[in-house]
């Protein structure tokens, strides 16, 4: 068995733009799904509208793919009734943060035995790169044309304070970590939200002097810095350089969960 | 076992080259029937994973199978009889 086998060959390839990071955070997903040994039967995807939200259409599991923003909610109830299936919920900045900012916080307030796999592209990709919560300072966007004037969101705090079990950010060029990742967030009882940052070269980079996909994975690559390091920074009084994309496992703890299994 | 590039489902982002640490996976020059300029190969038998998942039963890097976004990249088998070429690289 290899993730290979939880596609749907015949619906592959799929729509996603060349470079697009998407397919690879799939990848790493379904990597550690074959990895934990789930029945395909058993498990179910749910997602909401955006980029990141047709992926559990190439999945070969049951899925759902519901409203915008709400695939939390739809998530809460499959797990509510049948509290023997794994959930797993691919969502989007978009989807995640801005429309599903409420349902996000309290699902993690409730510690539903859901695992959350946010792809974070730092904008509105599939409908033409309007700025998102997630889009950085001085990011320009169509919505934002002189650069976004508010600061980004930052999900894995929110997901912290709001109660969530197993909180981790990776990137799309750490695979190996990002599968390590979602693979214990999975184990993990309680809510695990695990956030990827991805690449969009199509809305965002190159509206942001990113003219290659690799110059942009570079990018991501060369300003991710390790929890560790950068609490031992900020420790120290030192200086962040800006637009760092802090890396690695935030928390992971055993609050009381809801829908696990007895 | 061996590297193979679906050219049916490549999309030409080049994604491969930064992944591999032997750069076996270089920027393609020529398009393809689909007008994707596809990577080529540089020496593939010096593929690590291709060596030796046989000896250890798991994968070994496969960071390029799971970088490729498009499920282009996968390991395969030789057929019986094919001639396997290695070649170690310090």
């Amino acid at each position: 068995m290899s993730y290979e086998d939880w596609y749907r060959q015949d619906r592959l390839p799929h729509i996603y733009c060349a470079g697009c990071g998407n397919g690879t955070i799939i990848n790493c997903t379904l990597e550690a799904i074959d990895e934990m040994g789930w029945k395909k039967e058993e498990t179910v995807f749910v997602s909401g509208i955006g980029c990141s939200s047709r992926a559990p259409g190439y999945i070969v599991t049951d899925s759902l793919h519901t409203t915008h923003g709400r695939a939390l909610p739809f998530a809460t109830g499959v797990k509510m009734s049948r509290p023997e299936f794994h959930v797993v919920v691919f969502t989007g900045d978009g989807d995640l943060a801005a429309i599903g900012g409420n349902h996000f916080i309290h699902a993690c307030r409730r510690n539903i035995d859901l695992t959350v796999v946010c792809m974070n592209n730092q904008i509105y990709g599939m409908t033409g790169g309007q700025g998102s919560p997630t889009t950085p300072l001085g990011a320009l966007s169509t919505t934002t044309p002189f650069g976004s004037a508010e600061p980004a969101f930052d999900l894995c705090e929110l997901a912290i304070a709001a109660g969530a079990n197993y909180v981790s950010r990776w990137t799309s060029y750490h695979v190996k970590e990002l599968t390590k990742a979602v693979k214990k967030g999975m184990e993990t009882p309680g809510l695990s939200f695990i956030e990827a940052m991805v690449q969009c070269p199509t809305n965002y980079g190159r509206r942001n002097k990113f003219k290659q996909v690799l110059d942009q994975v570079e990018y991501i690559r060369s300003h991710s810095m390790m929890r560790q390091k950068y609490l031992q920074l900020m420790e120290q009084g030192g200086a962040v350089p800006d637009n760092t994309i802090v890396v690695g496992e935030f928390i992971n703890r055993a609050r009381p969960a809801m829908g696990v299994p007895r | 076992m061996k590297i193979e590039i679906d050219e049916s489902r490549c999309k030409g982002c080049n994604l491969c080259t930064i992944g591999c640490p032997y750069k076996i996976f270089q920027a393609g020059k020529k398009p393809n029937r689909k007008g994707v300029l596809v990577p080529m190969l540089d020496r593939p038998e010096r593929c690590t994973n291709c060596r030796l998942q046989h000896l250890y039963g798991r994968v070994l890097c496969g960071v390029c199978q799971m970088t490729c976004p498009d499920q282009a990249i996968r390991f395969r088998d030789e057929k019986p009889g094919e001639t396997m070429k290695v070649a170690i690289e310090y």
